[in-house]
């Protein structure tokens, strides 16, 4: 999806004065071959460059901790916590640094993309009952490709 | 508005909670030698005052009403000389007394839960009354003193009415406001401060008498008596003020008063004077009352304090803050593009750094220190804790306590309590003799001793509970833990200390009846979670017939501690110095393996197992041979074995993190690992808790 229809996406997106509440901004981001995209509300900064300390005894989802001006911050490999393969370190390889209801936690993604509004009244639920361990919810752009949802509840629960 | 309410009633909270302690230790102290001395029996008066001024402030009516009921008790006593009470009154009053501080604690415990306080406080109140009134009959005989001086009031009344109309001099003024104040509502001249600065906030403008009223306590007799007048330059501002009158609370009556020319007639309403002065007919003869604020003066005047209360989160805030300097400063000072500069600016650099080296450690001491505090109220109260079963078990005990000045971490303070207060009861309830003729029988003083002492090292507190009472039999124990199924190797193994270990664990109580006090079974293992929550170590000696002896080792503070900073594969973690015994290199050859494998290695004379951390914890690392890495011989109070490590990096101080909520649910400090630190590169590294990885490793398998 170019930038273009992104835009034009936020265009026609754009809520009458009624709908504002149901409009929500949100990041998206890129991790594995999915889209996803997590409210703002939930985003604190994106770092980069960062040496993470490896923790022993915890599931190879979490990655370690970090140091983030003195706060530590465990960090959670997005595509390893939705049971796929370990993210790949590139170029583009960020962390987000979301506060969910007070939890901290980093999440590590492939690319961050941009800001866009979303109508919560688009999202549809994905169908496939059982398989989601993160994601909570589907919409699809403009130009006919798909965002997936951030389940943050799901996400600021650490699990085995 | 709500934080303000906030801050007052933490103020509240905090000042009546050192009244009631202040009341605490002396009641027990006068309990002692069985009389109060005046001193003590005018600061009692003055602690109820200050209790009962504030509560009624706060509008916590029950807390009120209990110490002004109190405060008629003890104004009498004041009054009439400690003295004139027999011996078996005041062993009456004092434990009316610590019944009335345990009931204002009560409340005061529900305030600060948030909970609604107890209404009907009639029953209890009434009980001061009666004890009153029985003193005073008895010393006196006299019930009529007071009605005589309700007469003899009333004749007085007219007399000090006459100045209460005088209006204060001022000579610009065109009108007065008099104001009287609703009557019985406490702190009456800081109440009507509030209502000035309410009108002043109105831009009403006017001066106020008596003009002292915010500062000077003793107006607040006056106000109550006489009201307090408002001064108005101009008629418009006074009617302004009045109308707002309307709007406060607490407000009886005012009337406008025109400035006179000449003398003037006093306008009080008259209903007032009866008022007044039978409310002031208390038991007390009323030509005394005119000295309450003079005598209570030189005693409870506020003395400039050279002391301020802090909130504890800001200490806690700054503390953090004063960490996260230290790891800044060396952040700074090791940063490597700094060998790049030339020579003399390297000399500059290096000169300034050790400056703030320097400043840093003294700022981190002095923030250390703010956070200490002396440890005496806890131990204070003890006092009350011993006096209380004392009475209750019929035994003979004295407390002696040792080194009460010891400074230790306020949340060390905090944490410690419950601990030591189990074990005071413990060795109350179990470990003194039972009679006195057992202790004679047993060649010891007929009264039981427990000694209650802290003491320093550089980075420790040392507390510990000694009775001389009749000890432990590490028979008995092992017999019962036997019986509770709580044994993990034959008995014939456990030496001694290893015995007496095991009535530290969970389910373990030797004593056949639950007690008020103990033997609850909740005990020992309790006493040792809480003390370790606080990175703190229990042991205990003791000698069949000679006594027993609790010792709590304790870090001075919890944030900052001492580590030794080792390497495993790429971790670093850190070890708490105070938790190293000693660090050796072996050869293969020392290693002694049992039948399951497991590795261990001997040291002056014990054996010690071996704790490989880099298997543990799954950690490549390249060093696997015993002979490469190094051996890290550690204790805990109950537990001594050796990890194995790459390598020691050297020692330094951490400042302790917890770890992130969001890894709460794996539990790591079950496994050894008690929170991280930052170190100078702003790397993490973690620290290991001892005590848990032993459990880990080496138990339960």
């Amino acid at each position: 999806m170019d930038e273009q229809a992104i835009l034009n996406e936020e265009l026609i997106g754009l809520p009458d004065m009624d709908e504002v509440t149901t409009v929500e901004r949100c990041l998206t981001f890129k991790s594995g071959d999915l889209i996803l995209y997590i409210s703002t509300r939930h985003v604190i900064e994106i770092i980069n460059n960062y040496s993470i300390t490896n923790l022993p005894l915890v599931p190879p989802y979490i990655k370690g901790i970090i140091n983030l001006r003195g706060q530590v911050l465990p960090v959670v490999d997005i595509q390893m916590r939705m049971g796929k393969s370990e993210t790949e370190c590139g170029n583009e390889t960020c962390i987000i640094v979301l506060d969910i209801d007070s939890v901290s936690l980093g999440i590590i993604v492939d690319s961050v993309r941009q800001v866009i509004d979303i109508d919560l009244n688009n999202v549809r639920p994905i169908p496939l009952k059982r398989q989601q361990k993160l994601l909570d919810g589907m919409v699809t752009m403009e130009d006919g490709s798909v965002f997936m949802s951030v389940d943050c509840q799901a996400l600021a629960k650490a699990q085995y | 508005m709500d934080n303000g309410m906030e801050g007052m009633l933490d103020t509240y909270l905090f000042e009546t909670n050192s009244l009631l302690d202040q009341l605490d230790e002396m009641l027990v102290k006068d309990e002692k030698i069985g009389d109060f001395s005046s001193d003590d029996v005018n600061e009692i008066f003055r602690i109820m005052h200050t209790i009962k001024g504030s509560s009624a402030m706060m509008e916590f009516g029950s807390l009120a009403s209990i110490a002004h009921h109190i405060e008629d008790l003890f104004f009498y006593i004041r009054d009439k000389g400690i003295d004139s009470l027999d011996p078996e009154h005041k062993k009456e009053l004092f434990n009316l007394m610590f019944r009335s501080e345990d009931c204002l604690r009560g409340q005061v415990e529900k305030v600060e839960n948030g909970e609604a306080l107890d209404t009907d406080m009639d029953s209890f109140a009434s009980e001061i009354n009666q004890f009153l009134k029985k003193i005073s009959g008895a010393a006196t005989g006299e019930p009529e003193v007071s009605a005589s001086n309700i007469g003899s009031d009333q004749s007085s009344a007219p007399d000090s009415l006459t100045p209460a109309g005088n209006l204060p001099s001022d000579d610009k003024a065109i009108c007065f406001l008099h104001v009287f104040l609703d009557e019985g509502i406490g702190m009456e001249n800081l109440r009507a401060f509030m209502i000035i600065n309410s009108l002043k906030e109105c831009d009403v403008d006017f001066r106020y008498y008596p003009s002292d009223m915010d500062t000077n306590p003793e107006t607040c007799a006056t106000i109550i008596e006489e009201g307090f007048y408002l001064s108005f330059e101009d008629g418009e501002m006074a009617a302004k003020a009045e109308d707002l009158m309307k709007s406060q609370g607490h407000i009886r009556s005012y009337e406008l008063i025109m400035a006179p020319e000449s003398d003037p007639e006093p306008e009080t309403p008259k209903p007032d004077t009866g008022d007044t002065a039978s409310k002031n007919a208390a038991p007390a003869p009323k030509p005394e009352r005119k000295e309450v604020p003079q005598k209570a003066a030189p005693a409870g005047a506020p003395v400039k304090q050279n002391l301020i209360s802090v909130n504890l989160t800001k200490l806690n805030d700054l503390m953090d803050i004063v960490g996260e300097i230290v790891i800044t400063e060396s952040m700074v000072t090791s940063c490597p593009e700094l060998d790049q500069l030339n020579r003399d600016s390297y000399d500059n650099f290096m000169k300034s750094a050790r400056q703030l080296r320097k400043l840093t450690d003294d700022l981190q001491d002095l923030a250390m220190s703010l956070r200490m505090v002396p440890i005496s109220g806890v131990f204070q109260k003890m006092n009350r804790i011993v006096r209380d079963m004392k009475q209750k078990l019929g035994k003979d005990v004295r407390l002696t306590l040792i080194g009460e000045d010891t400074e230790v971490d306020k949340t060390i303070v905090d944490n410690i309590q419950d601990p030591i207060m189990h074990m005071v009861r413990n060795s109350m309830d179990h470990g003194i003799e039972d009679t006195a003729e057992e202790r004679i029988a047993a060649g010891k003083n007929p009264q039981g001793e427990i000694v209650l002492s802290a003491t320093h090292t550089s980075n420790e507190v040392i507390i510990s509970i000694a009775d001389d009472g009749k000890g432990m039999n590490p028979d008995k124990i092992l017999a019962k833990a036997r019986e509770k199924g709580i044994l993990v190797k034959p008995e014939s193994e456990y030496t001694k200390k290893e015995a007496l270990g095991l009535i530290m664990l969970p389910g373990f109580s030797t004593n056949q009846t639950v007690t008020e006090f103990s033997g609850r079974g909740v005990g020992m293992d309790v006493v040792k979670k809480n003390v370790e929550s606080v990175g703190g170590v229990v042991s205990l000696t003791s000698e069949e017939g000679q006594g027993t002896t609790f010792s709590i080792k304790i870090p001075l503070t919890l944030s900052i501690m001492d580590g030794m900073k080792v390497t495993v594969g790429r971790s670093i973690f850190t070890i708490p110095i105070a938790n190293i015994r000693q660090s050796f290199k072996i050869t293969a050859e020392e290693i002694i393996y049992d039948e399951n494998g497991n590795e261990m290695v001997e040291r002056i004379g014990g054996f010690y197992p071996i704790v490989r951390l880099h298997q543990f914890y799954g950690i490549e690392t390249e060093i696997q041979n015993p002979g490469e890495g190094i051996l890290i011989w550690v204790e805990t109070s109950d537990h001594s074995f050796c990890l194995f490590v790459d390598d020691l990096i050297g020692e330094q101080q951490v400042v302790v993190k917890p770890f992130p909520a969001f890894l709460n649910c794996f539990e790591l400090k079950n496994y050894g690992i008690g929170g991280c630190t930052i170190l100078g590169d702003g790397n993490i590294s973690i620290i290991l808790d001892i005590p848990s990885l032993h459990t880990a490793t080496l138990e339960g398998f």
